[in-house]
């Protein structure tokens, strides 16, 4: 009897993980990637929050355990679409190339927000207005600070909800990672530039995780960040290389500006993918408008995607996560596979290797 | 390069500073009482203050002018305290208020 194989689509945090729990329960895994290297957003930060964790580390960790005889991973293999047979999903990709396999596992995670959408915020046009995936860049050495090197006391500003809880981009969601992220990337921001002045431009800080509210008092005490609750409302060129913000300080119940020498637009969390479903296959389509993350069948029963037999969905592409849920949602969601497989196929073999 | 304008303005006479260095005394206070940067703005030590029920005075807002550098009344406003002690019992911050409030009392600006 032939050994099942699962293919699963995006390596992300999500699909790396859910391909190593397959694996070590001796299912085959095809492992697409549309990108030349796997990783997912995990390769674009410098750190991890809530501890500063060596992202690299995290990454290598992880990519060394995919080197398994049960794995085989595609890159640049963009998948565009998955059809059912007999009781199979054939894959297809961009190329026109075809995988069978007998279960299916979407990870294709999420895009940041595309910040020029904004445009009081004057992303693409004032070099000091940058986004917090650039600022990651900054402090691993890949990209130049926007400010002189004779500055030695910069003041920067981060703009909470940059994307996210926001009607106008059709994005009513909270991506949930950007508060926390703006909070760390502040310390590390004040750890390089001591002397600097630094301000969150917040709605809510929502500090949802184990450590996140810690971090937000320590950058409050350690660092004396300042935490002004208000949207910023513009962004404008100034004299001097600075862009100048205005706000309203909510607080104060008074308006507030400041000119800054750098400007951090906290992009939230958008779909990557929208899948649109016929009778027999689902396409992978860009998502328009509103459309929102993919939906699983109910809040509860959530790694499986909607009433689709052998159709799973793990990690960002259901909705904002940070890694440490993503990480066990795609642990939970390889299970889920196991066991329909161990249902679907009555597949002696796998059972036979694994008790 | 020609952008919209969504016309935010600021009004001048109301608009909080930023750029505005803040004085040396201010920051020897935060330094004296590094508590105060715990303030979250909830509001706990005006809910339970007796001095602020007949003045108005409210801790937390004395603590946001501190934090935004707006000092003109900051004296004036920390006198209306009888250090009872209440607001410290409320505080979930653990923000040693009282130490705070004297200190603003003893302000002596140069
Ligand atoms: C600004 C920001 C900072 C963050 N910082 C942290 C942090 O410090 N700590 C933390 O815990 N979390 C952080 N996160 C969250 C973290 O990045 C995510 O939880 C994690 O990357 C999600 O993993 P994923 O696999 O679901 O998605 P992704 O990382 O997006 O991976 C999806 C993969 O699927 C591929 N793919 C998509 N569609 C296809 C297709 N059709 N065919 C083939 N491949 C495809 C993509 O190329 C990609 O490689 C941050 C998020 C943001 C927005
Ligand atoms: S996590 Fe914070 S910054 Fe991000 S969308 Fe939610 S409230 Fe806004
Ligand atoms: S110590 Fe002062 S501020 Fe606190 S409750 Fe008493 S009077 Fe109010
Ligand atoms: S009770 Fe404490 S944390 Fe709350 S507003 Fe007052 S000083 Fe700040």
């Amino acid at each position: 009897m032939q050994q099942p194989t699962v293919s699963i689509i995006g390596a992300g945090p999500a699909g790396l993980n859910a391909a190593i729990s397959l694996a070590k329960m001796e299912i085959r895994v095809n492992l697409f990637e549309k990108q030349v290297k796997p990783g997912g957003q995990l390769s674009h930060w410098h750190t991890l929050f809530p501890d500063m964790y060596d992202a690299k580390t995290l990454l290598k960790s992880t990519i060394n355990e995919i080197s398994h005889p049960h794995i085989k991973l595609y890159t640049t293999v963009n998948i565009r679409q998955i059809k059912r047979q007999n009781n199979q999903w054939i894959i297809s990709s961009d190329g026109n190339q075809e995988f069978i396999s007998d279960a299916v596992i979407i990870t294709s995670g999420f895009n940041l927000f595309d910040a020029t959408k904004k445009e009081e915020y004057g992303y693409g046009i004032y070099p000091q207005v940058i986004t917090s995936l650039e600022l990651e860049q900054m402090f691993n050495g890949r990209r130049e600070w926007p400010f002189s090197k004779d500055i030695e006391a910069p003041k920067a500003g981060f703009v909470h909800c940059v994307g996210s809880r926001d009607t106008k981009c059709g994005n009513n969601w909270c991506s949930k990672v950007c508060c926390v992220k703006a909070v760390k990337q502040a310390i590390e921001f004040k750890k390089q530039f001591p002397k600097a002045e630094v301000s969150c431009f917040y709605m809510d800080l929502r500090m949802f995780g184990k450590g996140y509210e810690e971090l937000y008092m320590k950058a409050q005490v350690d660092f004396n960040i300042q935490f002004i609750r208000g949207r910023l409302s513009e962004a404008s060129p100034s004299n001097g290389n600075k862009v100048h913000v205005k706000a309203e300080d909510t607080l104060m119940n008074r308006p507030l500006k400041q000119n800054l020498d750098m400007l951090v637009l906290m992009v939230g969390m958008t779909p990557a993918i929208w899948l649109n479903q016929h009778a027999e296959r689902i396409d992978f389509e860009k998502p328009k408008f509103k459309q929102g993350f993919i939906n699983p069948v109910e809040n509860y029963q959530s790694t499986i995607y909607q009433n689709t037999p052998g159709v799973f969905a793990a990690g960002t592409c259901k909705g904002p996560a940070s890694l440490i849920d993503v990480i066990q949602d795609a642990k939970a969601t390889a299970f889920e596979v196991f066991a329909y497989l161990k249902k679907e196929k009555q597949n002696v073999e796998i059972l036979e290797k694994t008790t | 390069m020609s952008r919209i304008s969504f016309g935010y303005s600021v009004s001048e006479g109301k608009v909080i500073n930023l750029d505005q260095q803040k004085p040396a005394w201010l920051e020897k206070i935060f330094e004296l009482e590094p508590s105060l940067h715990r303030c979250i703005s909830c509001g706990n030590c005006a809910a339970v203050c007796t001095a602020g029920h007949f003045t108005g005075m409210k801790f937390y807002r004395i603590c946001l002018n501190a934090f935004r550098g707006q000092t003109s009344d900051l004296k004036n406003d920390a006198k209306a305290c009888m250090l009872c002690g209440k607001c410290q019992f409320a505080c979930p911050r653990g923000v040693n208020i009282r130490h705070a409030i004297m200190l603003m009392t003893q302000i002596q600006k140069p």
